[in-house]
């Protein structure tokens, strides 16, 4: 039996003394995000998480969503009902603009709920997510008439929000879409087309759902400068707000899928009947554009669910290795009987693996997440352009590096329950299917390491990448040069590590031109680099703010010194990847092409 | 000096919790009188005076006494503590007992000591408290102690060979002001869960109120009363009066039986006192086999009803 | 009609509570606490009462240290109107804590109290009682269901074996049961709110409640660890057991 808890203490301490929620609290619009106030917002997002999500979340799996013969889709018992208890609790608006009746808070605050969702019960929180891209759009290039008519009842929940990008041959590469949109004499569109994986593009929710359809109308340029957006509501909306007309739009069917059982992952078909009614959202030939705008967020969020799935995976399998009596610990006085597994070396380092690489990218996160409310918020343009540089270079590393990383976390999670961990009724497995999804939607792990290459080191001559090594490096030097010396091998691993990040930026520089391909045969290495080295780089900042609070006195003490200690067992068993991964990626690129793709 | 020990009963006989409080009250000190409030109730105040060390049975008789409200009762019992020189107010820590002693204590501007589970002196004592995870020992510093103690915790006084007294008392007035209008009490051929000798529980895995018949044949054959977890009891599937725990009901049977009960910590608060614990869940891992004297791995739906077969007469 | 919703900040349900190593205690520092789960029933009856029409007014008060004020915001974000801390460091007993609470009656004025039957902590249901002893108001405790008209109270009670139906006039007290209703959860813009809504403070010496503590807690310590006997491979062997090796069945 494992419950989820949301891990409070860490959030807490990640959020006031690492992504310094105070400062964020001070940005224009955030005055009401006051720590007092966001401690009792995430203690009470904590209970639904515990109280209501995470319950659903086997039986979820176990049921799945089924589609109907009438085209609707069933979600799993209990769903809807948490899905209108959570929207009457107002967290759908969490973020959103107060405006339309969001509650405008921190990305910061959004980031430690978001979380617990994502912990709790993944295909759940998936449909929430989905609205708030729909909302972002919306919000970003609607028309006002748009946003009045749109926005309110997304922001409530009311109504939910798909993204349809995705069709069966324009996967990763969009400019591939052929959705057709066709412009009416009353400057509607009718369009006509499929699109797949559309997660929640059918269920039974709410009596709307606004789809966000990529398309092209017929004189649109070829590739990517051609595709438009479109908002394809289920129903039609009146003028009075109102659902009306059933719109030409179905679900045909939905996917049977590793995991995620209980969120529809829907194909749906447009104007079957003649055409589904669109309205044009922004400008003609634009959609892309706007998406690369939203991707950031979107990207982000995905990179926090493998956070969130490694935090579940870490709570079960600490809790079975607590209880699971199994052979004697070694090297231990109480070694004469069997004891718990947590005592046996071997299972500790995977605690502890899991546990690093956890809270690790939990802060990579988080402080990303200030970085976004300062890049929009901070009243000095130049701030805000620093915090954007460094936010968009992390964005890649928050998506690609924390879901890869999960991947390890609920494997190595599952390892600890030995065969049990095997069985799906002990719950261990679900993890793993549900997490795998995390490195393919939002942009695979691959293009996520193109983006940091090319977009993030290249495009500026490496300016970003170097600042945040200088940060490393920096931190590095706090770490040798404390007064506590159980910090000083963290800053020399971190030293180290910032050295070889170094040289395989210079490296990518100097051969992004000229071996173009094996830099990106190597991409994700370098991402895996810059992953490591920002995780121990923020957990040696834990540990720093940590060693603070033990010599002033203050705070949980048993909490600090695992802090010191989880940085302690990175720097020491991970950061050293780093420079082995440099090797890797300035050698090893090559290699991966020398064998003929004939030969393969 | 002397002990007043609050009676529960139904004015024909005393509630068995009563003659467990003489037990407690034993320990106090000496002579112990017993109030017997009520309306008719010569038959509870006969029994409490023939219990084993009562010097004195205090009989109070009045017709709003029948069903007394806590506002009658407290005031009834201050008019007895005010006129007699008592050092310690004894009731028994049931609904009935925890319902009026707060109210004497205030009154008497006193402490009081809630659920006494042992006596150490006087005015020392040990109660449970955090859903008995944690036992304090709470010395009471006012002149009258005002105690509630856990009859499960105390061997009752002998119902017979007491050589005490009636005396007949007159009652104080009405308070008025409140009243009770009605009970619905559940008539049940069943021993009462508290003081049964066997209990046979329930938890969720039994999954319906419908499924609880399962218990009440193996209760049946065993003479049992039946308990519920509190996760039975949320689920709907029993009332609420059939929780054993932290909040419920606290059993100390000699055979206890728990069938699907995972057995949370607020869930043993109420239990692990019992003198043998038997548990059967399908979950081997589940925290009721580490106080289990006897687990049984294994479908409750499979394993009840060949347990009732197996208890059939001989 | 006004209710004063008593409120009081306890470990939370969830925690593992540890004896501090030299027994005077239990330990509380960094530990998750929370509203009584019984008081969060009581502030959810109020809520009720007030969405009905029957009440006007939901004043929430604690009394304890200075983190108290956590649990008020709770309480308002639930739905109390305004809140009041009686703030005091001392180790506030049951009668201490009533005789606060019937001073701040005294000023309020309110004419029903809901509070919780007991708290988790120190598990000794008293408040309730003595407090409205002190008013010289009758009582409801163990209500399992709440109903208000006119001037008169009628409540459900739980009693053993059963449910017992007690009418009263206002003022009176009512502690909550589990079965009186199930809390709802906070919304996120009432978490928000609560910040907003009046908070005061006031301490026991300007109530004139002298708290000095009645009981002394000498020392704490861990039950006895009961100990599983093992399991057993079927139900024959478990009767076999029971009649010979424990020799509780005949």
């Amino acid at each position: 039996m494992s419950t989820y808890r949301a891990p409070l203490a860490d959030m807490h301490f990640v959020m006031n003394e690492l992504a310094g929620l105070e400062q964020v609290a001070q940005l224009p619009g955030f005055e009401e995000a006051a720590p007092d106030v966001v401690a009792a917002i995430l203690e009470e997002a904590a209970k639904f998480a515990t109280e209501v999500l995470d319950p659903l979340n086997r039986p979820g799996d176990v049921e799945g969503a089924r589609r109907l013969d009438d085209g609707g889709v069933r979600t799993p018992a209990g769903f809807k009902q948490a899905y209108e208890q959570f929207c009457a609790n107002g967290w759908n608006g969490l973020a959103k603009t107060p405006e339309f009746g969001g509650q405008g808070l921190p990305h910061l605050v959004s980031t430690a709920v978001e979380e617990m969702w994502h912990s709790s019960n993944l295909a759940f929180d998936l449909c929430p997510l989905l609205t708030q891209g729909a909302i972002e759009a919306i919000d970003l290039v609607g028309s006002p008439e748009q946003k009045q008519l749109y926005l309110p009842k997304l922001i409530s929940g009311e109504w939910t929000g798909t993204m349809n990008l995705t069709e069966p041959q324009a996967g990763s590469d969009l400019a591939a879409v052929r959705t057709r949109a066709v412009r009416q004499p009353d400057g509607s569109y009718r369009l006509a087309g499929t699109k797949i994986f559309i997660t929640y593009g059918e269920h039974d929710y709410t009596a709307n759902i606004v789809h966000l359809v990529l398309a092209r109308t017929p004189d649109a340029p070829e590739g990517v400068r051609g595709i438009s957006l479109f908002i394809v509501p289920k129903f039609i909306v009146g003028a009075d707000g109102s659902p009306g007309e059933r719109n030409d739009v179905q679900c045909t069917s939905i996917e049977n899928k590793l995991g995620i059982h209980a969120s529809p992952t829907c194909v749906m078909t447009y104007g079957e009947k003649g055409g589904a009614t669109g309205y044009l959202v922004g400008e003609e030939n634009r959609g892309l554009e706007y998406m690369f705008i939203m991707m950031n967020a979107a990207r982000f969020s995905v990179g926090l669910e493998g956070v969130g799935m490694g935090e579940r995976a870490y709570q079960r399998s600490v809790a079975y290795a607590r209880e699971r009596v199994q052979g004697r610990a070694v090297g231990l006085d109480r070694a004469s009987k069997a004891g718990a597994i947590i005592d046996h070396p071997d299972v500790r380092r995977m605690l502890m693996t899991i546990r690093a690489h956890v809270e690790g990218t939990r802060v990579v996160a988080y402080v990303t997440a200030a970085a976004l409310d300062n890049a929009r918020r901070h009243p000095d343009p130049a701030a805000r352009r620093s915090h954007q540089a460094f936010a968009d270079l992390m964005i890649p590393i928050v998506k690609g590096h924390s879901t890869e990383v999960a991947q390890e976390v609920v494997s190595l999670g599952l390892q600890v329950h030995g065969g049990m961990g095997y069985i799906e009724e002990t719950g261990a497995a679900q993890y793993l299917r549900d997490a795998r999804i995390t490195t393919i939607y939002e942009g695979t792990t691959g293009i996520q390491a193109n983006d940091l290459v090319g977009r993030k080191t290249v495009r500026d001559g490496g300016a970003a990448a170097r600042a945040v090594i200088g940060e490393i490096e920096k931190t590095a030097a706090h770490l040798t040069g404390s007064a506590d010396a159980s910090l000083h091998p963290v800053g020399a691993a971190l030293s180290e590590a910032a050295v070889a990040l170094e040289d395989a930026v210079a490296w990518v520089l100097k051969s992004s031109a000229s071996h173009a391909r094996a830099v990106h045969a190597g991409a994700a290495h370098y991402l895996r680099m810059w992953g490591l080295a920002a995780s121990g780089w923020q957990l040696g900042r834990a540990a720093l703010a940590a060693s603070r609070k033990l010599a002033a006195d203050e705070g949980d003490a048993a909490f600090m010194r695992a802090k010191i200690g989880t940085a302690r067992f990175f720097a020491a068993t991970l950061l050293p990847q780093v420079a082995a991964l440099g090797r890797t990626l300035m050698h090893g690129g090559e290699t991966a092409l020398e064998v003929p793709a004939e030969q393969l | 000096m002397a002990i007043l020990v609050i009676a529960e009963h139904d004015n024909a006989a005393l509630k068995s919790a009563t003659l467990h409080v003489v037990g407690a009250a034993a320990r106090l000190g000496s002579p112990i009188h017993v109030l017997v409030a009520g309306s008719a109730a010569q038959g509870a105040a006969q029994a409490a005076a023939q219990a084993a060390g009562v010097a004195k049975s205090i009989h109070v008789d009045a017709p709003h006494l029948a069903q007394p409200t806590a506002e009658n009762l407290a005031a009834q019992v201050l008019a007895i503590v005010q006129d007699g020189g008592y050092t310690h107010v004894v009731a028994p820590a049931t609904g009935y007992g925890r319902n009026v002693a707060p109210r004497i204590a205030a009154k008497l501007d006193v402490a009081q000591v809630s659920d006494v589970t042992a006596v150490v002196s006087p005015d020392t004592f040990v109660r449970p408290i955090y859903a008995g995870s944690v036992f304090a020992t709470v010395q009471a510093k006012d002149a009258v102690k005002v105690v509630t103690v856990r009859a499960t915790s105390f061997d009752a006084a002998a119902a017979t060979g007491g050589a005490g007294q009636v005396e007949s008392r007159p009652a104080v007035p009405d308070v008025g002001r409140s009243r009770v209008t009605g009970q619905e009490i559940a008539k049940s051929e069943r021993p009462e869960l508290a003081s049964a000798r066997v209990v046979v529980s329930g938890g969720r895995a039994l999954a319906s109120a419908e499924n609880f018949k399962l218990l009440e044949a193996l209760a049946d054959r065993l003479g049992a009363a039946i308990g519920a977890s509190r996760a039975a009891v949320d689920a709907g599937y029993v009332p609420n009066d059939y929780q054993v725990g932290q909040t419920g009901k606290i059993v100390a049977p000699d055979l206890y039986i728990a069938v699907g009960i995972s057995g949370a910590i607020q869930h043993l608060a109420g239990m692990k006192d019992s003198k043998v614990i038997v548990a059967i869940n399908k979950d081997p891992e589940a925290p009721i086999f580490q106080i289990a004297d006897y687990g049984l791995v294994g479908d409750l739906f499979e394993v009840v009803p060949q347990l009732t077969a197996e208890l059939a007469p001989r | 009609m006004k209710i004063l919703v008593p409120v009081k900040r306890v470990i939370d349900y969830n925690v593992k509570v540890r004896v501090k190593p030299d027994g005077s205690g239990v330990d509380t520092a960094n530990v998750k606490m929370s509203m009584n789960p019984f008081d969060e029933i009581a502030v959810e009856e109020a809520v009720r009462l007030r969405e009905k029409g029957a009440a006007a007014e939901i004043v929430a008060v604690s009394c304890g240290a200075a983190a108290c004020q956590e649990t008020l915001r709770t309480a308002l974000a639930l739905g109390a109107d305004r809140a009041i801390l009686v703030e005091s460091d001392a180790d506030l007993q049951p009668l201490a804590v009533a005789k606060l609470l019937a001073a701040v009656v005294a000023r309020e004025q309110p004419q029903l109290v809901i509070l919780g039957k007991q708290a988790i902590d120190d598990d000794s249901n008293q408040v309730g009682q003595m407090l409205a002893a002190l008013l010289d108001w009758p009582q409801a405790t163990f209500a399992s269901k709440v109903e208000v008209s006119g001037g008169t109270l009628v409540v459900k009670r739980e009693v053993d074996g059963g449910l017992e139906t007690v009418e009263m006039a206002l003022p009176a007290v009512v502690t909550a049961d589990l079965r009186l209703n199930e809390p709802r959860y906070a919304t996120l813009p009432n978490i928000m709110k609560a910040k907003k809504k009046p908070l005061d403070t006031l301490k026991p010496d300007a109530l004139g409640v002298d708290v000095t503590p009645r009981t002394v807690t000498l020392s704490v310590a861990e039950p006895p660890k009961r100990k599983g006997g093992g399991l057993v491979a079927d139900v024959k062997e478990l009767v076999a057991k029971l009649r010979n090796e424990a020799k509780v069945l005949s």
